[in-house]
């Protein structure tokens, strides 16, 4: 047997396996030829251990935590460890399976091989600009069927043993819309893996194999012990809460239901009892299901962990086959985020009373996904625009709601710049700015939403767009007031308005026409009687709520020269 | 005779080469805000150099980072185009913090009654869509005026690619109110992005009135005193600039002392023949690093101040040398986190309390405190009496048991870990980077850099390191040897294939006619001022694009084969692959003007005449990573001479910087001074 290895070598390799995570996630944005990557950092890189526990991961959207491990277990489980070589490559984006969101999404899993073994996997996933199916840019919002949204791949070998298969790639050229730019993505996605397998291999050589499985150990049991320091400390119970959320995109309402107890050992969220699946693009899987859940849990047992596996063993999510939580082959699931956003809201919602601390007020929920085609007005290039859109943030416990930052599925995801978009893209940007509705407010008041104007410089444009929380506001909470609404309206260069409406699939624009994005405003936390008089004039001074709302709301007349304040005596 | 004055957070240092009397001089008087410039008179006049002999003086300061970070600059008005006001307060949407769902953005620093929309609009090409509406500038002014604020930001969309409705927006302001400060983002950066343009605007106008009284002071100071020379700022890009230009432009001063050691560092290898650096400064609570390829400091426009891994920061599009810092300096306090590891930093005793060491109330360990107690330090370097128990015993309590380890290896264990962390930090600026650390000679400077560099080396597998002569004060003589410079930038995208040699010609001659014209202000004549030019470039379908250098401009059709092939070079370098059928584009177009400045000469030291035993102070055991407790001799390093050669282990000592050498390498003491440290072997 080895020697007893000391602790501050573990840390030292642990940090290191840390290090390689991160060089790994950015090294890929810098080649990516897609902009919903490199801009948006649509993408995550995991590293896992020889069984495909999830060491260390990069994210670039939270809703990719956790998506990985899963994805590299799919794998072990279809070709078993004795069957995967050394410089194999998998892809894989099957949204049923392992690490399954939408066809868009593409993983790829790499073994690394030490000394003939297999000491650790890694993975990827990315979201390409195209892949194929019913509408450019693959996700829509009319699909009824998985066939209409792209090229599924159930976990196939892409590299054997380093040697790439061509068939598999001329397969996917010939079904995208941008080859070339799935070319490209394809090998910053290997190159990436490429990189951190080079990376792995140095470090058992520095330190030795043992002492890199021990440090990965290590890792994941230090995870666990945070974990369950804190879930010793949380009150225990259960919670429940349900809300409907939008509609299924044909009218029909849809059932999020949830449980959430809490014991000395277990945190278990239970789905059971939320719609079955539908057939609009807005159902999720299993593992995106779990990666909301993820984000609450993380965000009340300590945000700035290291997320492995090992954090998530007190974690259950529990839904049932064939709901809209957990759809089974051939929903579509395009759109997944939305049923996965709203599961994650609810959760939220269930716990902010409980934690008030970590959860605030609601926020404006939904990716308002945007899908643009058509041809540049001056180059007559195709374009393609796939984007979120920001909006506002809840208030909570200590400060007022943030403005104009995506959902929380998002995170260190940028926004187009409005000169690069008008550079590449054939529209101009008319307004970009807040949505001041005054919506929110309370003791500390909701975030203010955005609005972005798109005008079409070219005639054929398409317009994709999925606005969710369309039908219920942000939600206040502790006697705040709820936030507003997303929707949008085309207005066409004749000045007819269509809309608002908040769904929409591949509407035509024609040279000055322009879409109206309108994102909600948070909810409000807290009596808006409490807030600070100061505040509520400053408020009105920054335009975010008007005179009337400050009367109204907040029981505060302010002059609107001087901006002195008094509050009327409560009625 | 020329001068450096460096204002850091607790010293303001002074170096100065004093070339009639063959002597440099390095001295340090405490910072002592709020009236900075006090520290510098301090300082001269400690230094006992004559105020009328200094012909030029060139300053570095933090006043700028601190009117930012402390919120102390000018009450501030922004105007934009109509319908984008709310750019600089939407920022990037992006949250860093990914599972914090209370985190916090940026605040503005300009709130939002104080910025005023006016109809105007340039499309992408430059061409006016809407024209001007003047008399929205005038309302805007009117505004301001009521609100008293004392600095004006202009920022208009897409106004990177023409900024004649920015310039005419500040000559009406200028015509109705010439006391305000105004900032047009032409000014101050021609790259596209509008919220980060907006922010450089925002920022740069805040602090403008703080830069300007603040240099004003200066200047009228260091008159009355009697210094009648030229004053130079050392700014973020790694040059210097007036003091008038400094007061239109003060943000590209926000970085202005941690840059000059880097620049210092290229300097220096000039001298000693190496092009390949790694300048690497380690301090009280930050440890620096950025690497120079063939002699070039990297510059970037992507710099964000405050940025953490948690907050997004407020981003400037000036120049700034390209630094990697991380939180960990001599005074990092190490601590064991709730899963039971050992960790160092980012969190740090400061000057007060400080190491448990400094014995004025600090009670948390530090990497001082463990170098003190494995024999790096000596009770000797420090300037109160060390309780060595204290030191001890706190390393104990609060590392050593915890972890089951006795004083000595919980001390070996913060150094380790410290270690770990500034290794992670120099594999991020070369390994990650596509450069091969053996290529490479460290420069380590700074109070903790020459003490760690030697087993960071052998980790990394560098072959060559240099301890410069007052490594302490090293920014501040880096600062003495730059040269004015200017960067203009400017975004205009085209693929290079179908791009005329005559429109990238005639984007140059503008930006040279620009580019002479503040040299002139400066002082400079055109043909004293050195040009060098650069691309940014990406394939096509790209964002992210690196730096290529050009031949001179002129540029000739043939030319563009060079440029193409410097892009897949500089490409692959950066990325590991290139794509040789992928049509290349150009971004930004990248000018660089030096002028005129001649660094001082530098001055040799006395050859080593007797035996090297003869600077010995003493003999201390000294605990090295992987070999253990050693008898170590100690030199003084003011009594090496020239040619002294020596092998490790040893120590060096100077007054405030002490150089541990492994057993296994070798010193060589050059001319100059500096420590030449080698593996051996090699």
């Amino acid at each position: 047997m080895t020697k007893n290895i000391d602790s501050v070598t573990l840390d030292i390799v642990k940090d290191s396996l840390i290090a390689i995570g991160n060089e790994v996630f950015y090294s890929f944005a810098q080649t990516s030829m897609s902009p919903i990557i490199y801009e948006t950092l649509d993408y995550a890189c995991g590293i896992a251990d020889s069984e495909g526990h999830l060491l260390t991961q990069g994210n670039g959207a939270c809703g990719f935590i956790g998506l990985i491990s899963p994805m590299i277990q799919a794998v072990i489980e279809k070709f078993g460890k004795e069957n995967i070589r050394e410089g194999d490559v998998y892809i894989i984006n099957d949204p049923y399976m392992g690490g399954g969101s939408h066809l868009s999404d593409i993983g790829m899993v790499m073994p690394v091989f030490y000394n003939g073994e297999i000491i650790a996997f890694l993975g990827n996933k990315a979201h390409w600009s195209d892949v194929g199916g019913m509408a450019a840019g693959s996700f829509t919002t009319d699909s009824t069927e998985v066939f209409q949204e792209g090229l599924r791949f159930p976990a196939v070998k892409l590299v054997d043993g380093g040697e790439i298969s061509q068939t598999l790639v001329d397969m996917i050229k010939s079904n995208v819309r941008f080859p070339e730019a799935a070319e490209g993505d394809m090998w910053g996605q290997i190159a990436s893996l490429r990189t951190g397998n080079k990376r792995i291999i140095d470090l058992c050589e520095k330190y030795g194999e043992v002492v890199v499985r021990e440090s990965m150990t290590r890792l994941l049991d230090q995870g666990e012990i945070i974990a369950r320091k804190r879930l010793s400390e949380f009150p225990k119970g259960s919670w429940e809460m349900e809300e409907y959320m939008d509609d299924d995109g044909h009218g029909n309402p849809v059932l999020i239901k949830v449980k959430v107890t809490i014991t000395d050992d277990e945190f278990i969220v239970d789905y059971t009892g939320s719609s079955p699946q539908v057939f609009s693009p807005i159902n999720t899987g299993y593992t995106s299901l779990c990666a909301g859940a993820k984000i609450v849990f993380m965000s009340i047992v300590d945000p700035d962990l290291v997320i492995n596996d090992g954090v998530f063993r007190p974690l259950r999510v529990i839904a049932e086959p064939g709901s809209v939580l957990q759809c089974q082959s051939p929903a579509p699931t395009s759109c997944y985020f939305e049923s996965m956003l709203y599961a994650t809201d609810v959760l939220w919602k269930a716990l902010a009373p409980v934690f008030p601390k970590y959860l605030g007020a609601g926020h404006m929920l939904s990716v308002c996904s945007v899908v643009l085609s058509g041809t540049h007005q001056d180059t007559g290039a195709p374009f393609l625009i796939v984007e979120p859109t920001g909006g506002g943030w809840g208030a909570s416990s200590e400060k007022d709601g943030e403005v104009g930052q995506f959902c929380v599925g998002d995170g260190e995801t940028y926004n187009v710049p409005v000169e690069m978009a008008e550079t590449r893209y054939g529209i101009m940007v008319d307004e970009y700015s807040l949505h001041t509705d005054g919506a929110g407010a309370g003791m500390f008041r909701g975030g203010s939403g955005c609005v972005r104007k798109y005008r079409a410089m070219s005639d054929g444009q398409l317009f994709t767009a999925s606005f969710g929380r369309n039908k219920y506001p942000a939600w206040g909470t502790n006697g705040g007031a709820d936030g507003s609404y997303n929707y949008f309206e085309i207005i066409r260069a004749d000045g007819t308005v269509e809309g608002p409406m908040a769904i929409t699939a591949r509407t035509v624009l024609n040279k000055n026409d322009v879409v109206n994005m309108i994102t909600a405003t948070g909810g409000g936390y807290g009596d808006p009687y409490q807030r600070d008089v100061k505040r509520v004039a400053e408020d009105v001074r920054n335009g975010y709520i008007t005179l009337e709302q400050a009367k109204k709301d907040y029981g505060v007349d302010v002059d609107p020269v001087t901006f002195q304040a008094v509050r009327r005596e409560e009625n | 005779m020329r001068i450096a004055t460096d204002i850091g957070g607790t010293f303001t240092d002074l170096v100065c080469i004093d070339e009639e009397n063959c002597r440099m001089v390095a001295e340090k008087s405490h910072t002592t805000p709020p009236n900075f410039e006090q520290g510098v008179l301090d300082v001269i006049k400690k230094s006992g150099l004559s105020p009328e002999s200094i012909d030029t003086f060139i300053h570095g300061t933090t006043t700028i980072i601190n009117a930012l970070t402390e919120r102390k600059g000018g009450k501030t008005g922004l105007i934009t185009t109509k319908g984008f006001r709310d750019v600089l307060e939407i920022a990037r949407c992006n949250r860093p913090d990914l599972f914090n769902l209370v985190f916090s953005k940026p605040e503005p620093f300009i709130p939002r009654y104080l910025r005023q929309e006016v109809a105007e609009r340039m499309n992408y090409k430059g061409e006016v869509i809407q024209p001007l509406n003047e008399e929205d500038v005038k309302s805007a002014v009117k505004y301001f005026k009521e609100q008293e604020v004392e600095s004006i930001g202009i920022c208009y969309i897409n106004s990177y690619a023409n900024d004649q409705h920015e310039q005419k927006t500040a000559e009406i302001i200028r015509s109705l109110w010439p006391e305000v400060f105004i900032t047009t983002s032409s000014t101050v950066t021609r790259e596209w992005r509008e919220y980060e343009r907006t922010s450089t605007v925002a920022l740069n106008s805040y602090v403008m009135p703080t830069a300007s009284s603040y240099l004003n002071n200066l200047s009228k100071k260091l008159e009355s005193i009697g210094f009648k020379g030229k004053s130079y700022i050392m700014q973020s890009n790694g040059g210097t600039t007036t003091f008038d230009q400094a007061k239109e432009a003060p943000i590209n001063m926000v970085e202005s002392g941690p840059v000059a050691g880097v620049y210092g560092s290229a300097i220096l290898g000039q001298i000693i023949g190496e092009s390949n650096l790694i300048a690497f400064d380690v301090g009280g609570t930050t440890a620096k690093c950025s690497l120079i390829d063939n002699g070039e400091v990297k510059v970037t426009t992507e710099y964000r101040i405050g940025r953490t891994d948690n907050y997004a920061g407020y981003p400037i599009m000036a120049p700034v040398v390209d630094i990697v810092e991380i939180g960990n300096g001599g005074g990092s306090i190490a601590w064991i986190d709730e899963a039971g590891s050992l960790r160092v930093g980012p969190q740090s005793a400061g000057a007060v309390p400080g190491p448990v060491a400094y014995g004025i109330g600090g009670t948390e360990p530090t990497t001082t405190d463990a170098c003190l107690l494995t024999g790096r330090l000596s009770p000797g370097n420090f300037d109160n009496p060390v309780d060595m128990e204290a030191v001890k015993s706190a390393i104990v309590k609060k590392i050593g048991e915890p972890l089951g380890l006795n004083a000595d290896d919980a001390a070996m264990g913060i150094i380790r870990v410290a270690e770990s962390n500034m290794y992670n930090a120099l594999k991020l600026v070369s390994v990650r980077r596509g450069y091969d650390p053996r290529e490479f000679t460290l420069v380590a400077f700074g109070g903790g850099g020459p003490m760690h560099c030697a087993s960071l080396a052998r980790e990394l597998n560098i072959k060559k390191m240099v301890i410069p002569v007052a490594a302490s004060v090293f920014a501040a003589w880096g600062m003495l040897m730059t040269d004015l410079r200017h960067d203009y930038i400017r975004t205009h995208i085209s693929p290079l294939a179908e791009t005329p040699v005559e429109q990238i010609n005639d984007i140059w001659k503008e930006m040279q006619e620009q580019a002479e014209k503040q040299f002139i202000d400066d002082g400079i004549t055109a043909s004293q001022m050195v040009c060098q030019y650069y691309v940014d470039m990406r394939y096509l379908g790209q964002e992210h694009t690196v730096k290529v250098p050009i031949p001179a401009v002129p540029l000739k059709e043939e030319d563009k084969d060079i440029i193409k092939e410097r892009f897949h070079e500089a490409h692959e370098q950066a990325y590991t692959f290139r794509l040789p059928n992928a049509p290349a584009e150009i971004v930004n177009y990248h000018l660089v003007g030096n002028g005129g400045l001649t660094p001082p000469k530098l001055q040799e030291i006395a050859p080593q005449t007797g035996d090297v035993e003869e600077a010995r102070i003493s003999t201390r055991p000294v605990c090295f990573n992987e070999v253990g407790w050693l008898d170590t001799p100690v030199y003084d390093r003011l009594k090496l001479g020239a040619g002294a050669q020596f092998s490790g282990p040893v120590v060096i000592e100077e007054k405030t910087s002490s150089t541990v050498v492994y057993p296994g390498q070798n010193v060589c003491v050059d001319k100059y001074g500096n420590l030449i440290i080698t593996e051996e072997g090699e």
